[in-house]
Parts: C-alpha cells; sequence; structure tokens
C-alpha cells in the first residue's frame, strides 16, 4: 500500500488538544510523523507580567484546568521564597490535601481517558464517577471543582472547618476500596493488557535522554520525584513513596499512576488527621524584592518549572512556565515511530497530554507571503468567494 | 472478572448520574456562586475593584449620600459586578474589610446575559 | 402459509418489515439501556431511538466532493434490504414459510452484504479515514468470517439438514445446540459480535483511531439507514444464533390451539432473542478495542482453531454414533 498522510487533529475525536500530527502512514504501519504543537498561543506569560501578586493567581491557576493548583502553588512557593516569608504550617497542610486531592483526580481522569482511548468506555465511566467523589471533597473546601482559588502569597484563603475534614476523611475508605478495585481490573482485563503492555515502550537511557519527567520517567524505573527530592510544603513530614515501575510501556505508567493514586489517598489521610492547628496566613508583603527563582513542583503529569524574576516591584519582571507535557513531548514523538496507527492515542493519552498549557510559541507559517491582518468584513468577503467557488449559495 | 462484577452490581443499582434540569445536587456552603453586593454594608472602599483578577467590578454613584442643608457633601460609591466578565475567583470576597461583597452559594444559569449588573 | 395475501403479510407487516424495523429500534434502545446501566448511567428513554431514527432522516444529505451520488444512496438501502430478507428465513413464532434446504447458506450470505457495503462506502468516500476503515472493515471481514461459518454450519452437519427451520425441529426433540455445541456457540457470539462491529471488534470505526471509518461521510438519511442496518443485523444475528443453538421459537411440546402456540413461539423469540443481546451488550461493556493485528493472531489462531475442532467433534460424533 502507498504511503498515506492521517492528519490526527486539531480537530479529532481522539486528542481534544490543540495539536496536530501529521502521521505518514504505511497501511497501519506508521512510518514517521509530523509534530505541529502550538495552536493556541494564549500569552498567559505576558498577561501574568502584568498583574500584581494577587491578581495574577487567578489567571495563573488558569493555565491548566485540571492541575490549577499546581501552577498557583508553585507561583506562590517561588515568590514567598523571594520574599522570604515563611507561612504558617497549617496552610502548608492545607496546600498539600488540596495538591494531593488534585493529583487523584487528575490520574482518575487520566486513567479514564486512557481507557477510552482504547475503546473500553466502561472503565471510563466508572473512574470519571468515582472522581467526582475527590471533586466533591474539593468543592466543600475550596468552593470549585476544578478552579480552587486556595493559594495566596502568605497562605491560603480559607481555612479548613472541622465537618469539611470530617466528611473528607469518612469519602477516604471508600474511595481507597474503588482504587484497589482499580489496581484488579487493570492487571485482569484481557483487551487493556493487550493494548497497554509492550506499548509505548521507553527505556531508561531514553527517558533520561529526551528528558521525560513525571508517571513517564517513573514507569521506565528513573526514581525521580521533586516531593522527595527537593521538598516543599508538607512533604517532608509525611510518610509516602515514590512509585516507580519498570515496564516503561502504557502498562507501567497505569500502574504508576494507580500506585500514585493509593500514596494520595494515604497522604491526604495523614494530613487531615494530623494538621497542626493554628492561622492559615500571614501578612505577605505587597512587594517582592529582586530576585530570580526556579520554583519546582511535582504536578499530576510530571515536574512543573515556573522561572520568576522579580524586580522590586508588585508584579513579576518575567514568568516562564515549563509544563511538564512540554518536557514529555520529545519521548511521545520517539515511540511511536515504526507503531501501529492504533496506538497513537494510547500512546499520546499516556502522558497525560495538556497541551494548552505547553504552547509557548507561535509559528507562523507564510510562504511566500507577507503577514497581515484581516478584518473581519474581509474575512466574510472570503469566505462568500469561497462559497460561490463550491457551488453554494 | 473483578470489571464482570462491577458491571453486574451496577445493572442492580441506581444509576450515579442524575437528570439535570429536573434533579439538582447539592451545593456546599462554600460554593462561589453569582456575586451578590450587600449595600448596606458596603463603605464604598473600592478595594474589591482594585484586586478583582478581571475588572469586571467598576465603581458606580450609589444613592446614598451625605448631606449637609441641600448641599451634597459626600456621594458614596458601590460596585457593580458584571456578572458576564466575572470568573468567581472569590477575591473581591477575600479582601473586602466589610463582607459587603460575597459569592452566593448558588449555581447561576449558563448564559448569563452580558449586561447584567450585580449591584 | 399459502396464498399471496398471508405470504405479503409476513413480508411486510409482521414479523417482517414493520416489526422488524420496530423491533430493531427497540433493541437497540435495550442494547443502550443495559450498556448504560451497567455503566452506572441512566441511559436513554424508550423513544430515543426511534426519535434518532426520524430526526436523521430529515437532516441535510451531504454529498463529499466527487464521489457518486446514486451508489452512494443507493449502498444504505441494498445493505437494508438484504438483512432485512436474511430475517425472513429464520422463525419468529414457528418455522419460516418461506424456508427450503439451505437457507442456513442464503442467510450467511445476506448477512455479509452489509459488510461488504460498508468497506465500499469507506472506499468511495475519498477520505482518508474512511478508506482506512473500509480497509479494516474487509480485513476483520477475513478474520472472522471463517469461524463464525463453521461455527454456525456445524449444527447444520449435527441436525443433517441445511435448513434453519429443520433444526430447529431437530432441536425440538434433541437437546438444544447450545449443549451439544458449547465451543461452537461461544465462537458464534464471538463472531457474531465481530460481524456487528461491537467492542472489542469496533476496529473498523475506532472512534479516537479513525474518527469513524467508514461512516465518517454518511450523513442524514444514509447515516440513518445504516444505523438501522446495525440495528437490524443484531436482531437478525441473535434471531440466527437463538433458532440455531437455543432451539428457536419452539417449545418442546406441543400446545393445542394454533394461536396459542404462535404466541408463546413469539414470546420464546423475544426471551431468547433478548438473552442473547444480554449476552452480547455484556461482551461490549466488558472489552476494550483490540488492534487488528491482535485480531488476526487471535481470531486465526484461537477462534478459527477452536471452530475447527468443534466441527472435528460433530464429524466424529457423526460418523461414530449417528449414521452407521
Amino acid at each position: 500500500m502507498p504511503e498515506v498522510t492521517v492528519p490526527i487533529g486539531p480537530h479529532h475525536p481522539a486528542l481534544k488538544e490543540p495539536v496536530n500530527f501529521k502521521v505518514i502512514a504505511d497501511g497501519e504501519k506508521i512510518v514517521r510523523l509530523e509534530l505541529d504543537l502550538s495552536y493556541s498561543h494564549r500569552g498567559i506569560e505576558k498577561a501574568a507580567e502584568q498583574r500584581d501578586f494577587i491578581r495574577v493567581l487567578p489567571l495563573l491557576e488558569r493555565v491548566c484546568g485540571i492541575c490549577s493548583h499546581s501552577h498557583s502553588t508553585v507561583f506562590v512557593k517561588g515568590i514567598e521564597e523571594i520574599m522570604q516569608v515563611e507561612i504558617p504550617p497549617r496552610a502548608q497542610y492545607i496546600r498539600t490535601i488540596i495538591a494531593e486531592l488534585e493529583r487523584m483526580h487528575s490520574h482518575l481522569l487520566w486513567l479514564g481517558v486512557a481507557a477510552h482511548e482504547i475503546g473500553f468506555n466502561t472503565l471510563f465511566m466508572w473512574t470519571w464517577r468515582d472522581r467526582e467523589l475527590v471533586q466533591d471533597t474539593l468543592e466543600e473546601m475550596s468552593g470549585n471543582r476544578v478552579h480552587y482559588g486556595m493559594n495566596e502569597v502568605g497562605g491560603v484563603r480559607c481555612d479548613l472547618a472541622p465537618h469539611q475534614v470530617s466528611a473528607a476523611l469518612e469519602r477516604l475508605p471508600f474511595l481507597e476500596e474503588r482504587i484497589h478495585q482499580y489496581t484488579d481490573m487493570v492487571n485482569d482485563q484481557q483487551t487493556m493488557l493487550l493494548r497497554f503492555k509492550g506499548v509505548g515502550k521507553l527505556s531508561r537511557e531514553e527517558v533520561l535522554n529526551y528528558g521525560a519527567v513525571g508517571p513517564t520517567a517513573r514507569a521506565s524505573g528513573v526514581d525521580y520525584d521533586v516531593r522527595r527530592d527537593d521538598p516543599y510544603l508538607a512533604y517532608a513530614d509525611v510518610p509516602w513513596n515514590v512509585v516507580t515501575d519498570t515496564n516503561g510501556d502504557v502498562y507501567g505508567r497505569t500502574c504508576v499512576r494507580i500506585g500514585e493514586l493509593h500514596e494520595s489517598v494515604n497522604i491526604v489521610r495523614y494530613c487531615l488527621e494530623n494538621i497542626p492547628e493554628g492561622p492559615v496566613r500571614i501578612n505577605a508583603p505587597k512587594i517582592a524584592p529582586d530576585g530570580e527563582i526556579m520554583s519546582r513542583y511535582e504536578a499530576p503529569r510530571g515536574e512543573l518549572v515556573h522561572f520568576i524574576r522579580t524586580n522590586g516591584t508588585n508584579k513579576v519582571e518575567r514568568i516562564d512556565i515549563r509544563t511538564p507535557t512540554l518536557a514529555n513531548w520529545t519521548s511521545v514523538a520517539m515511540c511511536l515511530v515504526n507503531k501501529n496507527l492504533a496506538d497513537i492515542p494510547v500512546i499520546v493519552a499516556a502522558i497525560d497530554p495538556c497541551l494548552s498549557c505547553t504552547s509557548r510559541i507561535t509559528l507562523i507559517n507564510t510562504p511566500g507571503g507577507k503577514p497581515g491582518i484581516i478584518t473581519f468584513d474581509e474575512l466574510r468577503k472570503r469566505r462568500q468567494i469561497s462559497d460561490k467557488g463550491r457551488g453554494l449559495p | 472478572m473483578s470489571v464482570l462484577v462491577e458491571m453486574f452490581r451496577n445493572l442492580l443499582t441506581m444509576p450515579s448520574t442524575i437528570l439535570y434540569p429536573g434533579e439538582r445536587v447539592p451545593i456546599p456552603d462554600k460554593f462561589r456562586g453569582r456575586i451578590a453586593v450587600s449595600d448596606e454594608i458596603c463603605i464604598g472602599c473600592s478595594k474589591c475593584s482594585l484586586v478583582c483578577s478581571v475588572q469586571c467590578i467598576s465603581m458606580v454613584d450609589s444613592p446614598r449620600e451625605i448631606r449637609f442643608k441641600d448641599k451634597i457633601l459626600l456621594r458614596k460609591k458601590k460596585p457593580a459586578v458584571k456578572l458576564f466578565k466575572c470568573i468567581r475567583c472569590g477575591l473581591c470576597e477575600r479582601h473586602c474589610p466589610t463582607g459587603a461583597i460575597y459569592l452566593k452559594n448558588e449555581l447561576s444559569d449558563s448564559g448569563t446575559d452580558k449586561e447584567v449588573i450585580a449591584a | 402459509m399459502t396464498g399471496l395475501l398471508p405470504g405479503l403479510v409476513y413480508i411486510f407487516l409482521f414479523p417482517g418489515f414493520v416489526f422488524l424495523v420496530m423491533y430493531a429500534l427497540f433493541f437497540e434502545f435495550i442494547d443502550r439501556k443495559i450498556t448504560a446501566r451497567m455503566q452506572n448511567r441512566v441511559g436513554p428513554p424508550f423513544v430515543q431511538p426511534f426519535a434518532d431514527f426520524i430526526k436523521m432522516l430529515g437532516k441535510e444529505v451531504i454529498d463529499v466532493e466527487g464521489v457518486d451520488r446514486k451508489v452512494f444512496d443507493a449502498a444504505p438501502v441494498v445493505a437494508l434490504a438484504a438483512v432485512m430478507t436474511a430475517f425472513l428465513y429464520i422463525p419468529v413464532f414457528m418455522s419460516s414459510p418461506f424456508g427450503f434446504q439451505g437457507d442456513l447458506i442464503l442467510v450467511l450470505y445476506l448477512l455479509t452484504i452489509p459488510t461488504v457495503i460498508l468497506f465500499l462506502l469507506g472506499w468511495m468516500s475519498r477520505n482518508i479515514f474512511s478508506s482506512i476503515g473500509g480497509i479494516r472493515v474487509i480485513t476483520q471481514m477475513f478474520i472472522y468470517e471463517v469461524p463464525f461459518f463453521l461455527a454456525l454450519l456445524t449444527p447444520a452437519l449435527m441436525a443433517g439438514t441445511w435448513s434453519i427451520s429443520e433444526i430447529v425441529q431437530w432441536q425440538q426433540q434433541n437437546l438444544w445446540l447450545m449443549f451439544l455445541q458449547p465451543i461452537g456457540f461461544i465462537v458464534a457470539l464471538i463472531g457474531l459480535q465481530a460481524k456487528l462491529e461491537r467492542p472489542p471488534f469496533d476496529i473498523p470505526e475506532a472512534e479516537t483511531e479513525i474518527v469513524a471509518g467508514p461512516w465518517t461521510e454518511l450523513t442524514g438519511r444514509r447515516l440513518a439507514l445504516m444505523h438501522l442496518v446495525k440495528d437490524v443485523s443484531l436482531v437478525t444475528g441473535s434471531a440466527l444464533v437463538a433458532a440455531l443453538f437455543l432451539g428457536g421459537p419452539v417449545l418442546p411440546w406441543v400446545i393445542t390451539p394454533f394461536w396459542l402456540g404462535m404466541i408463546a413461539g413469539f414470546g420464546l423469540f423475544v426471551v431468547k432473542t433478548l438473552a442473547v443481546l444480554l449476552v452480547l451488550s455484556s461482551i461490549k461493556v466488558a472489552t476494550g478495542r483490540i488492534r487488528i493485528d491482535q485480531l488476526n493472531t487471535i481470531g486465526w489462531k484461537y477462534i478459527a482453531s477452536a471452530a475447527l475442532f468443534q466441527v472435528a467433534i460433530v464429524l466424529i460424533i457423526n460418523y461414530r454414533w449417528v449414521s452407521p
């Protein structure tokens, strides 16, 4: 069969993300592929530079719809380090609880999406059903399901009431049981094993070469987790383990994520039970001194880095966001070559891509043309001409 | 096997989804819903409009004024919120010194009119 | 059933065209409802499949540039005609009045036509997703067709007749073939699932890989008709399996008034087809989609071998105990 180009994305049911793969396939085999990442450059970094530390947080939360707490925490953590303020331990614990709950809902979401990519919609429905429990807890604690708005420079915005703590603790045993069930399902559901095992394999060396992070790296045996190696928030106090796996394929990544679900439940339980009393915030200065910081954080998808430079005002001079998806992309592109066409969705989904968060540049491809501005009227005129060409009224 | 067990157990139990417009899920107390301003305790400090992350709060003249012998000495301001722009981040509520501006615990309908202003 | 009028009633009213369409849409409802409840969802209301069908009939038909419109319009109708004809030979409340020696072969042949039509639609769509889907349809057909046919022909071997109605009558005197040929029954169910392109064999229309496969460019009434073809195939396939392996609509004893026997037979038909549907829906819910190369391995290595094994057993039994 001659080579054909299969366009996947930006409008495709598999990836509801602004990315375009031009897959050149020979029958069912992928020969090579071209990636086009930046379809939605949102200019968040520039917008963040225009706002003071209070107003920038809702914006940074909206970098990502799933790891919203990650982005605000990593920023706040960096700013607090520059300001050299120590936030109260209760605030640290509350941030940790929210962060781990977020990791749980992100991983449950991922498990459902991965199952959906191989057509196993049942698991998708079930994980998303159980994810509601986590979301309910988050909603009770913070007031919103996705954009929690918990962080501010100097602490957290609202305290946890005792009834919220007990309600969250009540939900945990059921959640734990469900997670155990998912472990069983992943290990004995034949079609899932067929589609996950040996697919998208990355060796330890390849992972280190391409700089993959997070569950993708840990599935290949790279024992690296920012929460342990550079402890922040309350992770140093909490007993927990880094989950690694040696499979290196999609199955390994699933195992790592399910293992992390278990760990997250334990961390949340420990934090809820041992949460110290005290204030939840201190009055932080409005202005940060000159400084540069590289703030790291283990988001559900991997290591998230914010580079922050301040210049003695109440705004950042420069903020650069490196999302985990960007670090993982190269490994995806590498392990797709020579694979089956049917494996694209599951391999891409295995890194839990979040592309809108990743887009940092806009490529304007104008071969032989000039960039310019098109007004709406002109756009409409062009549409009419094109309609006429196609014989439409 | 665990898949089959779960499948047939679900067949015998009630579904966990709801038929939305008829049934509603309970909304927690802390829920950040539609914004509201209580005029009586607002002191017109305009802090909310300064911290609003999307700048949807503007200060407008309020009918409350301080008069002295038919002369308006001071006309108080009050916040007006463009609900369409509001992202319910809750910063105004957090920074309001008197608690006059707050987010109600109710799910406002989608498609709020662009011109609706809460006051 | 002699005479023109009863024959026409059989073809057009009951259990032919009108009943079949209604029953097929009802089947889709049951299928979706079972799936939804197993996935812990509420599921669609009863009229949903009917409403979908009528709505889609009224939608605009969009022609792809450069596609032969007439063939594109005709293909779903041909497919629908084929599966509806196949249903006429399957006993519903008594032996089919059109049955003849060899109608089993005809039914299997007619059931293959929608698959070929689907391939044609995919190939004609001038769309890369459709073309890949079409190729997958035909590849998958070559994989499941052999074990499926072998599994459905073993009842004929055992009963010594090529007529579905006679196989049903043979089961009336003996045991159900489900118990006599368990391997064949399982292979038939798997083959039926593959023929209907339901998970884990929904490879040709894998939503997350190739959008909708051959269905991508179908719109309006073409899409409605192809959905109906799928539903009718589901009914026909379930009825075929019910007739060949579950004893069909015939009770082991004779009920005296003829009409009461007919009603009981129809009740049995409904119960047995729904039982087959429950099994098919459970498979659909419990599995993900496998890859075409994995299906190739599984299909030829295991399923075809199992079917051949079943044929061998039946032949040995026939040779050893029945024929002499």
